[in-house]
């Protein structure tokens, strides 16, 4: 590097501090793009070269399709729903506690770091037929057998799912917005209170709309994991309908690889999916971007 | 109850109500935690008792055993996980520097494409990539699953560090270089101790990723390289609810002793950190 000039060298810089980290997201867009192409029916490694439809068309046709999709979007906008809320509620507790550093780490970290699948066996031992909670219904006598009680586990509404992504998620959405929330508060919000803003005002009105930024970018990245996770739905879920991407590992799994053209075709169907969601995110932003330029003209 | 910078205030109602809240939180959080703990010692819990029959730790043996499906999977995984959270986080403080420091064309381009892994889940990924990882040897291997588990660790790593970039600014390194101190010595105590906090968080964010990641490495790594989360996975789905529960315990105890380690190692570099500013 010493050997160019200086003004080469401050040109070059960025492009040398981008590369590592360029790279990691080219194989992240190659794997990918190679799985889309599949759905198209290119396998290059087979010698198919032909672009075709044929295997949407046949994914499109299948009976569990339509409700394989719906399902997987309910479950993921239900948990990231709750997960926003309950997020936001959170953060807005722990600074309106005042929680000590052990406090937040407790609240938020503990959940972060368990890893969804084991959380799943958490539910199962409490809310499958035989487990702790039909047992406490046992005792006051409202349970009489395990297959008296709801079992959380195979349930159609999946509110196991559910559980387990909230359980997850609120900490993991608090964690993402409660130091800037923090922050606010401290500042802007101390200015509103001064003048005349009651706490409700304060919040809704200047702390709310200066968070919106960092909350829905988490509430982006909660509802495309739960669009996107197998583990939870594999452990949890009902025979009928599975969710799209453990419906695209049985067909990945299948010994016949040409069936790896339906399952690229389901994950193509999920990314589109995930696409509209992040449309979605960058319109509001760019909408948000927009209002407040106005607001500021005024 | 109430910290002791603000002890002069009044803890409003609204303070005790939150605090409320947050116990209430805790608890919840805490549940499950208790559940699978008292299932990883019970050897029979038959229903509708309340309490375990009766106690064993068969479970901990299992998974302390000295076998590549006891200890030998915790030791790799752990290797794993250090080894994706170094890497993806220098990767991402450079390419937080690009980002938040310099204006180049392909920036906004960049910023994106390091996004993507937050925009489009990690099984469509894993499922896509598993052919070309193969093709190139990188299946089955370790680097192979270190190098897939960094791509989906990078976003998260990016965020942390550009946060934290932006915040640190450039105003400390300036000031070092203007007051005549070298590119080294600028690069340690100005540059890294304004991004500590960020690396701390980001490297330990990257750790639990890496550590707790399933189908990544179940395709990346075709079952050779079994890492601890894919031994125990097929006990939590149901069977042997002692070994899963021990399983499951292992796991946490390990990860929140390295998030211990790593929140004590934070605070000696802080307090060092201020040392050095008051002595010089």
């Amino acid at each position: 590097m010493s050997l160019l000039p200086r003004k080469a060298r401050s040109r070059v810089a960025p492009y040398l501090l981008a590369l590592p980290a360029a790279l990691l997201a080219c194989v992240f867009v190659f794997g990918v793009a190679n799985g889309v192409a599949q759905g198209f029916g290119i396998m290059p490694f087979l010698d198919m070269h032909t672009p075709t439809l044929e295997y949407y068309e046949q994914v499109f046709a299948r009976e569990d399709l339509l409700s394989s999709l719906l399902y997987s979007l309910y479950l993921a906008l239900v948990s990231s729903l709750i997960a926003l809320v309950g997020g936001v509620a959170l953060s807005y507790m722990l600074v309106k506690a005042k929680a000590g550093r052990v406090a937040r780490l407790a609240a938020l970290q503990i959940p972060i770091m368990t890893m969804h699948a084991l959380v799943a066996m958490a539910v199962m031992f409490a809310f499958s037929g035989s487990g702790l909670a039909a047992r406490l219904l046992h005792l006051v006598g409202l349970v009489a057998t395990p297959s008296d009680f709801p079992s959380a586990t195979g349930a159609t509404s999946g509110w196991g799912i559910i559980l387990v992504y909230i359980w997850k998620e609120i900490p993991y959405l608090a964690f993402c917005t409660v130091s800037l929330m923090g922050h606010i508060s401290d500042s802007l919000g101390e200015a509103a209170r001064t003048c005349g803003a009651n706490a409700r005002q304060t919040f809704l009105q200047v702390t709310l709309p200066l968070c919106a930024g960092a909350i829905l970018r988490a509430f982006l990245v909660v509802f495309v994991f739960a669009l996107g996770s197998y583990e939870v739905p594999f452990l949890l879920g009902p025979t009928a309908p599975k969710t799209l991407p453990v419906l695209a590992f049985i067909e990945f799994q299948d010994p016949d690889i040409v069936n790896r053209c339906y399952s690229m075709a389901l994950n193509g169907t999920t990314t589109l999916l995930c696409s509209l969601a992040a449309i979605v995110y960058f319109a509001s932003i760019a909408l948000r971007d927009r209002r407040q330029a106005g607001g500021a003209h005024v | 109850m109430c910290s002791k910078k603000r002890q002069g205030q009044a803890c409003g109602k609204g303070t005790f109500w939150a605090r409320i809240y947050l116990v209430v939180h805790l608890v919840l959080v805490l549940i499950p935690i208790a559940i699978v703990a008292t299932w990883s010692v019970s050897a029979a819990w038959p229903w509708p008792s309340l309490v375990p029959a009766s106690l064993t730790t068969r479970g901990f043996e299992t998974v302390l055993a000295d076998s590549s499906t006891g200890l030998g999977s915790l030791w790799l995984s752990i290797g794993i996980a250090i080894a994706c959270a170094a890497f993806t986080t220098c990767v991402a403080t450079l390419g937080a520097r690009a980002i938040c420091l310099h204006t180049w064309r392909g920036r906004r381009i960049f910023e994106f494409a390091t996004m993507l892994p937050f925009l489009i889940p990690g099984t469509v990924f894993a499922m896509g990539v598993q052919v070309a990882f193969i093709r190139l040897g990188l299946a089955r291997s370790v680097g192979g699953v270190i190098l897939a588990h960094s791509i989906v660790a990078l976003p998260y790593a990016m965020s942390i560090m550009c946060d934290v970039t932006r915040a640190a600014g450039r105003r400390m390194e300036e000031t070092s270089l203007t007051c005549g101190a070298g590119r080294l010595s600028t690069l340690v105590h100005a540059t890294l101790p304004g991004l500590a906090p960020g690396i701390a968080s980001s490297l330990l964010m990257c750790y639990i990723l890496s550590f707790s990641q399933y189908f990544l490495t179940l395709l990346i790594g075709g079952g050779t390289v079994r890492t601890f989360a894919l031994v125990l996975f097929p006990y939590l789905g149901g069977g042997d609810r002692t070994i899963a529960g021990a399983y499951g315990i292992v796991f946490i105890a390990v990860t929140l002793t390295v998030f211990l380690v790593f929140e004590l190692l934070i605070h000696k570099l802080r307090a060092v950190e201020e040392i050095a500013y008051y002595e010089s």
